[in-house]
């Protein structure tokens, strides 16, 4: 297959997108561009994750805006588009009747493979994914941990450019997860696909993703690269003591750093290039007594519940 | 074992043509019942009328006219015959269809399996296409195919006194007429199917449309001979009259009308699947 970029060099790009099931909009003026890699799509439930993934699929024509999935306008070529991406849905996702080998050869012939290399792929890919052994057994009576495995290899069966997964590790027990998660970082990483994860666990994204974007109330608030998180775009320390605090926090503040009470502790945010001098200055100047002062960078769930309760 | 040592390697195509897609689902349709057993019983018994024919077809010209008393106008050679013969295999019609069209989109509806299919390069006019043609070939097994043979076997054994009568144009009338019946009852059928999650009501509504209509229309009728117009089998045989160059089946409505209620249902079906065959409900 070819791998198409649109003009702007990104495989997936949204521009002014508003999308919606008739009522008010559920994604209002969403824009962002993708490169062909692992991005994560963090959002708390009813913010706009799955009815993205709808408008990326073409499953949902955009009310205003538009978006490209490989260079193909999803608006007029639908079709086209879609034989890049593997599409593996959170509920249901499966044709009763049918083994599970014969469902993942039919999509397959449905995704325009031959009869032939649509069989012996998705041999291939139920090997792949571990489910080698009970391939012809009945998609129906599978259990939860191997219904998302056969959902992820009828994704996988046309070799597509983009995996989008909405939450792949939805009720599975903690070593069916990892089992998934190692899957998708290995298509994602040593296999090249790009990866659009959808979920609200923070640590599925953390262990798979190299990019998030954050959704919230159908805006998106961020789009960031994880590396960048972790590096901590300031570094954060949980002090505690006691004294004047409210003198304290001022200090803090005076002296550039970002400070709040967060029950008894104090969370004080300072550049990442600065000591924790000004804050024990701070401590001299308020007549504050610190009994403890610990860093914490930032992690992935700072910077998520601080979006999403930003606005609030 | 890690799973990058299970092997996951990139699609090469082996160079072979890829089947459109329409026909791909109606293969696997197709060939998914035949394998059952039971189903296969059915197509069996559902050809018994047709070998009765033949035998009475072959007594009437071996040995006369006994045969034709017995066997009532059904087994006549005459395109009429052909039309009742037709008629006849409506319980067979009714039941086949059943089993086959009633579930084919609310299997697929079940667990969210639409969205799959439109998750690929794939139509509606495809997916409607594809269970339209399974329905088809189960609904030509029970009609069409059975006049075909017995059109041959008729000409074979009238030493071909009847031949082009025989070998052509009751064939082409019967072709022409089951494609419109065939496609408009295969869209209604979808259409019903389509409305429901549970196989079970679809094949009730089914079995109530066309059994019930037939003989609640008959109660009518002794009432308003022109509510015959509820006859949902009745009004294709109607409609049949025109192919068949026959008297008309309901007395009181004319067949040209029975045709325009045949495309109206079956616009109506259409109608139905544009609303229902999507990947994703959107309010209008």
């Amino acid at each position: 297959m070819d791998d198409k970029v649109n003009s702007s060099g990104s495989a997936i790009e949204a521009r002014r997108l508003d999308a919606g099931y008739g009522g008010p909009p559920v994604l209002k003026d969403v824009s962002f561009s993708l490169e062909k890699k692992a991005v994560g799509l963090l959002g708390p439930n009813g913010s706009g994750k799955t009815t993205l993934l709808r408008v990326l699929l073409g499953h949902l024509p955009p009310v205003a805006g538009g978006v490209t999935v490989m260079g193909h306008d999803m608006a007029r070529a639908p079709r086209r588009a879609r034989r890049h991406v593997g599409w593996m849905p959170e509920r249901g996702g499966i044709i009763p009747g049918m083994s599970g080998v014969a469902m993942v050869a039919y999509l397959g012939e449905l995704g325009g493979m031959p009869t032939s290399d649509a069989l012996q792929r998705a041999h291939e890919v139920l090997n792949y994914v571990g489910l080698a052994d009970e391939r012809y057994r009945l998609a129906d009576t599978y259990s939860q941990g191997m219904r998302q495995r056969l959902k992820l290899s009828q994704a996988l069966v046309h070799d597509p450019d983009w995996l989008f997964l909405d939450e792949p590790t939805s009720g599975l027990d903690p070593k069916g997860r990892l089992s998934m998660l190692d899957l998708v970082n290995d298509l994602a990483g040593a296999k090249g696909l790009g990866v659009i994860l959808s979920t609200h666990l923070l640590a599925d994204v953390k262990a798979v993703c190299s990019e998030i974007l954050v959704l919230r109330e159908g805006r998106l608030l961020d789009h960031v690269g994880i590396g960048a998180v972790d590096d901590g775009a300031e570094r954060v320390y949980i002090a505690e003591g006691f004294g004047n605090e409210q003198g304290f926090l001022d200090a803090v503040r005076r002296a550039g750093g970002a400070a709040e009470a967060e029950g008894r502790l104090l969370r004080i945010g300072l550049p990442p290039d600065e000591g924790t001098g000004p804050v024990l200055r701070a401590a001299v100047e308020s007549g504050y007594a610190l009994r403890r002062l610990q860093l914490r960078t930032e992690t992935l769930e700072d910077l998520f519940f601080k979006l999403v309760d930003g606005g609030e | 074992m890690p799973v990058y040592e299970r092997g996951y390697r990139h699609w090469e195509h082996s160079g072979g043509h890829a089947a459109p897609a329409w026909w791909a689902i109606a293969r696997r349709g197709i060939a998914e019942p035949l394998k059952r057993r039971g189903f296969l019983l059915l197509l069996v018994v559902a050809w018994v009328p047709a070998v009765v024919k033949a035998g009475i077809l072959y007594f009437t010209w071996k040995v006369g006219e006994l045969a034709r008393l017995l066997g009532g106008s059904w087994t006549d050679i005459t395109p009429e015959g052909f039309r009742a013969f037709l008629f006849w295999q409506g319980p067979f019609v009714l039941i086949v269809l059943a089993l086959i069209g009633a579930r084919l989109v609310t299997r697929d509806r079940e667990e969210n399996g639409l969205a799959l299919y439109f998750a690929r390069p794939l139509t509606l006019i495809d997916y409607v296409a594809g269970k339209t043609a399974i329905i088809l070939f189960f609904y030509f097994a029970v009609t069409l195919f059975p006049v075909y043979a017995l059109s041959v076997f008729g000409y074979l054994v009238t030493s071909g006194d009847v031949g082009v009568e025989m070998l052509l144009l009751v064939p082409l009338r019967a072709t022409a007429f089951c494609i419109l019946s065939g496609v408009s009852l295969a869209l209604i059928l979808l259409a019903l199917s389509s409305l429901g999650r549970r196989t079970v009501f679809v094949v009730l509504w089914w079995v109530l449309l066309y059994a019930g209509s037939d003989g609640l229309a008959d109660i009518m009728a002794m009432f308003d001979a022109r509510l015959e117009i509820c006859n949902f089998p009745g009004m294709y045989e109607n409609l049949g009259s025109l192919f068949f160059s026959a008297e008309p089946a309901l007395t009181s409505i004319s067949p040209w009308f029975s045709l325009l209620q045949a495309v109206i249902l079956t616009l109506a079906a259409v109608a139905v699947l544009r609303r229902r065959i999507r990947p994703v409900e959107v309010v209008s």
